[in-house]
């Protein structure tokens, strides 16, 4: 292997990647939006209802001409209508866990990083005991020992979601404590409140912009995991999850059971990540994957 | 992005191997058999389960079992078994029988297993043995057990007693399951990983078994059915127990197996506890029998694989009466009428099904939501997981519920526990006319006595409908080439029965 | 250094007696009477309380966990509910399957991950580097669920090429040494015994490892890229280095140190990967057996799950920390 690297092939390098971060924020952003059109409109996109049955049409395969687009499940239902249903759940809890961990974690990401001393050992214990369980552990007991239902099941992803938010958000206070805008506001008797709301916080602002996009991609796979386990939200809702977990049984029989759902939550997934990778390149390359 | 992917899953599928894995044939007759339940530890008095009930039998040796043939409970173990009077019973053991380990089968060791299994806390399965007065050893070979009332079904519950050693369980307690494991039946324990496999070796000192029966069986779990299916057709296993409906025809297509069917004895059925409402007024109830459309969901979801119920036996199993119809057809209007004439129209209920523990039951459960709709209810599908599920039943915290009963040939012990008043709390029916007839039931000890007053409760327990009752399951059964096996109503897979050829 | 992880060591105990507590507390949450899973309900009222006696259930729950703590510090965490026998037996038999899985995926994730990432570092924007980014984002964003079940239908399903699942064929008749298997099958110079476990491990393995690959492969992408601008390595090839020796010597080892802690931070996202994908495959290993354990509310057996997998993620990080001080001597360890 050879590689020349001259600074004239750098440059049309250098263009290729920015031109690769376009395509990325395209396609995470594509993304974004048909998961909002498909939660927001289901009732008007979807061609039936989600759990509308016809036992004598269960498990037809895929028919482009046909009413089922996707082919139905094993009680008849519409694959594609239940998949974009299915979009409801994983927008609610993408968005649930992304706005309360950032709240979470940043409030105490912020108060670790601004005021130290116990506080901070506080905290910190906090985020090392929760860090200690493996990441889907602690969702899974949550939910299999306090039942089945949204609002259990954003609190669990919840619980350990917060940690990259306050690692971060602290880590960043830190730094800026010691910059000189802020000991000089300090210095004009400017309360910590106003600190914390007019610099601190728009300064971590970008991280968590960035950060929200992985916790949301996150958050649709470890729903997902939950959902085929048995353990997520009751079974009038289709997720995609429970539905993959139904096809589980017919998979050699009904292989579109099992492709469309996954590739739902795969691209969607893929969309997030790809969204969060571009926002990084373009507004903090410094940061580091959580 | 995703052009590039495809070509490269094309060039990965491409570059595969055609080679198909060799099928495994069974070596020196041994065979594995793939069965759904989990294996606990070694303690074979733990686990409710009735397949495993059926092994610890094979190495232990239970005091009777259940012969097909005959359709009645003969000997196992013992020698003979008769009743004296309406509450004692006598157990004879045979002259000179041996455990593995060359040690003596002695009475001492039934008491001390009947003992073990109503009160040990090592024990799951207490209530075989609940209402036994006094257990004890007469002499070497002979024990007598009183009851404290008259018990038609005692042979049965011996069917579940495997009879461990007393002298054995005196010198290591609780590891003597582990350390020294030896029964006198016709299967010696060989290992067990616990959660994983059990493994037995042929005692070719037992009567029962010839030398073309399996000289080893393992019996593995295999959770999900397409796993069973795949290690069927891959040759790892050589029985598959419970193929689902919708993977019959895929065993039928194998060059190397084929399906068995047989009936279960297992009743389906939907349970509505009168403590709660609306299941208290018998109109709802009955607007619930009459609402769910069973032939299509036999049709659609079960394919043909279960027949339909007129009440919770079917033929062959004591207390069933060919002439008996169930009043409950499907008939919609007639749901709506009687949940109408009772001004519950709309009434909320909550439906609670298990997922994975019988053939489809959450699929079923998810198409009967419709058919209550259509009648007239307001419908919740509950999906809990199966210990949650479990537990809320037990302590009748479940109103409406779809459940099945297993071992059921003699399915007085069954009709106790959910239907009669104080029975358990499942269901938490209580009606004193069906109380009266289900006791008349156990006190008749001729058969033909008996059987006519099972099918007089029976018909005043389905009119009073505190269960709606559905179906009982084919059960289908993968079976390798080579192999002679003919799975019986029960989940039980026996050395003995079968053959490798 | 001694000083310094026994430090650590010893830290590491109250966290897990934390954890310890927040499962127990979240036990109280569930429905139902722990002794229902120990006896019928068609038993008297007088055996459940003895059963209830037996099992300690009739204390307090404050009492039943500090017994519990008490126990635990002697070694002994209890007998399980479904199983009847001791927990750190059943947990201690199962730990090598999960071991093997997770170092069998963290093995194929550096093996692919780390030369997809150097080829597309070392030429960004070309065609290698689309490809590895293409390739890596699928890792990441791939459910391994859904993974693992597309390729148990293609390869055993329909090509019958690989097992369904499990870890051995029966009958392999190989000594238990390590309990390691593919260890175990070399020991003893069983090639056909190495070559069964390796097949049924295969699958598992490429499932589980996918979504570390996908990180790998980005992190030594961005680690390689910006080394090869530093300027040790722009002397070097001054120098005259050969340019694959540059890439390799300088800009690789600068890389693996970002690999070691990927491998650190992602061990907890492996494990818990490893609870879903011995689920899919019937892996006999401790993430299978909590599923089955918080299914039949196996309150013992759980306890003593989560506290293995703690103590095994602190370990890990322990010897991440370990590794650094090896890779790169500049790094000491305070």
């Amino acid at each position: 292997m050879s590689f020349s690297l001259s600074a004239l092939r750098w440059q049309a390098l250098r263009r290729d990647y920015r031109h690769l971060t376009g395509f990325k924020a395209g396609f995470g952003f594509a993304m974004l939006a048909i998961l909002l059109a498909m939660g927001l409109f289901s009732p008007w996109l979807a061609p039936h209802p989600p759990n509308q049955q016809d036992l004598m049409a269960a498990m037809l395969p895929p028919d482009w001409t046909g009413p089922y687009v996707l082919g139905t499940d094993h009680v008849g239902r519409d694959i594609l209508s239940r998949i974009i249903y299915g979009s409801r759940v994983s927008l609610i809890i993408a968005g649930a866990v992304a706005i309360f961990a950032s709240a979470t974690g940043v409030a105490l990401g912020v108060i670790a990083g601004w005021f130290g001393g116990w506080i901070d050992d506080a905290i910190q214990k906090l985020v090392e005991i929760f860090w200690s369980f493996p990441p889907l552990m602690l969702a899974i007991a949550i939910v299999a020992f306090v039942g089945q239902g949204l609002g259990i099941v954003i609190i669990a992803l919840t619980a350990q979601r917060w940690i990259p938010y306050c690692r971060v958000t602290r880590a960043e206070t830190i730094a800026l404590r010691e910059r000189e805008f802020i000991l000089s506001a300090r210095t004009l008797g400017a309360s910590d409140g106003f600190i914390i709301r007019h610099h601190i916080l728009p300064n971590v602002m970008l991280s968590i912009i960035v950060m929200t996009s992985f916790a949301m991609a996150n958050a649709i796979i470890a729903e997902s995991a939950l959902s085929f386990l048995g353990l997520g939200v009751p079974p009038a809702i289709p997720t995609w999850g429970g539905m993959l977990s139904d096809a589980r049984s017919y998979i050699s029989t009904a292989w579109w059971m099992a492709l469309f759902p996954g590739l739902a939550i795969f691209l969607t997934v893929l969309g997030m990540n790809l969204l969060g990778d571009a926002l990084r390149s373009q507004f903090d390359p410094k940061l580091k994957s959580h | 992005m995703r052009t590039k992917l495809l070509p490269l899953l094309a060039a990965l599928a491409v570059a595969s191997p055609a080679t198909t894995l060799k099928a495994q044939e069974p070596q020196g007759a041994r065979i594995a058999v793939a069965i759904t339940e989990t294996i606990s530890g070694y303690n074979p008095y733990s686990d409710p389960v009735v397949l495993l009930g059926s092994v610890w039998c094979q190495i232990y040796g239970c005091i009777t079992r259940y012969d097909f043939d005959k359709g009645e409970f003969v000997p196992y173990l013992a020698e003979s078994v008769t009743s004296l009077d309406e509450l004692t019973w006598e157990i004879v053991l045979p002259e000179g029988l041996k455990r593995h380990n060359g040690d003596p089968v002695l009475a001492e060791d039934i008491v001390h297993s009947i003992q073990y299994l109503g009160s040990n806390p090592g024990s799951g399965k207490a209530y075989l043995v609940a209402g036994w007065e006094k257990v004890e050893a007469l002499d070497a070979r002979t024990v007598r057990i009183t009851t404290a009332t008259p018990d038609a079904t005692l042979r049965d519950n011996l069917a579940g007693v495997a009879v461990t050693s007393k002298a054995l369980f005196d010198q290591l307690g609780d590891a003597m399951f582990a350390e020294a494991p030896y029964g006198a039946g016709p299967y010696k324990l060989s290992e067990v990983a616990i959660g994983q496999h059990i493994v037995l070796e042929r005692n070719d000192d037992h009567p029962l078994v010839s030398p073309s029966n399996p000289a080893q069986i393992m019996y593995r779990i295999m959770a999900e059915p397409e796993q069973r299916v795949t290690a069927l057709a891959n040759g790892e296993v050589q029985i598959a127990q419970s193929v689902p409906p919708q993977l019959m025809q895929r065993v039928e297509d194998l060059p190397n197996a084929r399906i068995a069917s047989v009936n279960s004895v297992e009743m389906m059925f939907l349970a509505m506890s009168p403590k709660t409402h609306p299941w208290d007024v018998k109109e709802a109830r009955q607007a619930v029998a009459h609402a769910i459309n069973r032939e299509a969901i036999v049709r659609a979801i079960l394919q043909g694989q279960a027949h339909l119920l007129n009440g919770p036996v079917s033929e062959g199993q004591i207390g069933f009466d060919p002439g008996f119809v169930s009043p409950f057809d499907y008939n919609p209007e007639k749901a709506r009428e009687l949940l109408h004439s009772v001004g519950l129209e709309g009434v909320e209920v909550t439906l609670s099904t298990p997922v994975g523990r019988y053939t489809a039951d959450r699929q079923i459960a998810e198409a009967m939501v419709p058919m209550l709709e259509a009648a007239g209810f307001t419908v919740t599908l509950d999906t809990p997981e199966w210990a949650t599920l479990w537990a809320n039943v037990q302590q009748g915290n479940v109103p409406f519920y779809y459940m099945g009963r297993g071992s059921m040939i003699d399915p007085s012990r069954a009709l106790h526990q959910y239907f009669a008043t104080g029975g358990s709390p499942r269901i938490g029916f209580a009606d004193p006319a069906l109380d009266a007839l289900l006791n008349a039931e156990r006190a008749a000890f001729d058969p033909a006595d008996r059987s006519a007053k099972m099918q007089a409760a029976i018909s005043h327990l389905v009119e009073e409908a505190p269960a709606a009752f559905m179906w009982q399951h084919q059960m289908a059964w993968g079976i390798a080439e080579g192999i002679r096996f003919t799975p019986r109503p029960a989940d039980q897979v026996n050395g003995w029965e079968v053959f490798v050829e | 250094m001694f000083v310094y992880f026994s430090k650590r060591l010893l830290g590491a105990i109250p966290v897990l007696v934390v954890v310890a507590g927040i499962v127990f507390a979240l036990m109280q949450f569930a429905p139902g009477d722990a002794v229902s899973m120990l006896i019928s309900d068609e038993a008297s009222e007088a055996d459940k309380a003895r059963i209830r006696e037996a099992w300690g259930l009739h204390r307090p729950p404050v009492v039943q966990f500090l017994n519990f703590l008490a126990k635990a510090a002697q070694g002994d965490f209890g007998m399980s509910f479904r199983y009847r026998e001791p927990v750190m037996e059943i947990v201690l038999a199962r730990l090598p399957a999960t071991v093997e899985l997770a170092m069998a995926a963290t093995l194929v994730a550096v093996l692919v991950g780390i030369p997809l990432g150097v080829l597309a570092g070392a030429r960004p924007g070309s065609i290698w580097d689309s490809l590895a980014s293409t390739f890596s984002f699928a890792g990441i964003s791939m459910p391994n669920f859904w993974m693992g079940i597309l390729l148990i239908l293609l390869f055993a399903g329909h090509w019958h090429i690989l097992p369904s699942g499990g870890r051995e064929p029966w009958g392999l008749g190989l000594d238990r040494i390590t309990g390691f298997l593919l260890l175990d099958a070399l020991l003893q110079g069983r090639g056909d015994a190495f070559a069964a476990a390796l097949k049924h491990l295969a699958l598992p393995a490429i499932v589980l490892g996918t979504n570390m690959m996908g990180i790998i492969t980005q992190l030594t992408r961005a680690s390689v890229q910006e080394a090869l601008h530093e300027d040790f390595v722009m002397t070097a090839r001054a120098k005259g280095l050969s340019a694959a020796r540059v890439l390799w010597r300088h800009a690789f080892r600068n890389a693996l140190i970002g690999v070691v802690t990927i491998i650190g931070l992602e061990f907890g996202a492996l494990l818990s990967g490893a609870m879903i994908v011995e689920t899919v495959f019937a892996w006999p290993g401790i993430g299978s057996l909590l599923v089955q354990g918080i299914s039949s509310r196996d309150y013992p057996l759980i306890i003593g799950l989560v506290l293995v997998y703690t103590t095994i993620f602190i370990l890990v990080n322990l010897l991440i920390d370990l590794a650094y001080t090896i890779i790169d001597p500049r790094i000491r360890i305070r």
